[in-house]
């Protein structure tokens, strides 16, 4: 599925998006942590389909995954 | 500015700053709604904060756009529903904002004044905590910090 960065993580990152196959949000984030190391030391929320995740989830691979540093609009 | 009652979603965002004269014209196009009988403005300004002895030349924007449209769309429809206000604008800026430009504008108009007041309050609090919005503060050395709301 397709992970959206933005702010920090995609500029630590070097990239705006990436592909990454998880059947749910746990898998997802270990994934992430694996392909990105410096997410560990990182403050981030995972939206779903444009909505903040809290709890675990199954996920079918069609999802957009965001990963949202913290927010400093306005 | 018809389409405002029909709070369908739209598009906050605004290339560069927000120009003194937008916000000029914003309020004039509200005359011939005379229904209204106060309007109630923020406008969010990047400030020169000095960070380690180094100052805040500007800040670069960049957002989840998507995302940050729907959730506008959803504090929008709570504005409506806690107040009676005939319209509520909001935009915001993306891409680099220069310290003592404008970023954000948040616009709400009423028969009365508490409601435009108190939805602005509302509304300007719920962006800051809600949308996906980005900072990036470019220093005077030309290094950055990543701006948070906390």
């Amino acid at each position: 599925m397709q992970v959206l960065l933005f702010g920090i993580i995609a500029e630590k990152a070097g990239r705006e998006r990436m592909t990454i196959t998880a059947s749910d949000t746990k898998e997802l984030r270990a994934r992430l942590v694996e392909a990105m190391p410096f997410l560990a030391s990182l403050n981030y929320a995972v939206a779903v389909d444009r909505r903040l995740t809290n709890s675990d989830r199954a996920l079918n691979g069609t999802e957009e995954i965001a990963l949202l540093p913290p927010f400093a609009g306005g | 500015m018809n389409d405002v009652k029909t709070h369908k979603k739209r598009d906050i965002f605004v290339e560069g700053a927000i120009p003194a004269s937008f916000i000029a014209e914003s309020i004039a196009k509200h005359a011939t709604q005379t229904a209204i009988g106060g309007h109630e403005i923020f406008l969010g300004q990047v400030r020169a904060d000095q960070i380690d002895g180094k100052g805040v030349e500007a800040i670069e924007y960049t957002a989840y756009r998507d995302m940050a449209n729907e959730q506008m769309a959803v504090i929008r429809e709570e504005a409506f529903a806690r107040w009676p206000i005939t319209c509520l604008h909001v935009h915001h800026s993306q891409g680099v904002i220069k310290a003592g430009e404008l970023c954000f504008f948040v616009f709400a108009s009423a028969a009365h004044r508490q409601p435009a007041r108190e939805a602005v309050a509302f509304v300007t609090d719920e962006v800051k905590k809600r949308l996906p919005i980005f900072g990036k503060e470019i220093l005077s050395d030309q290094t950055h910090l990543w701006k948070t709301n906390a």
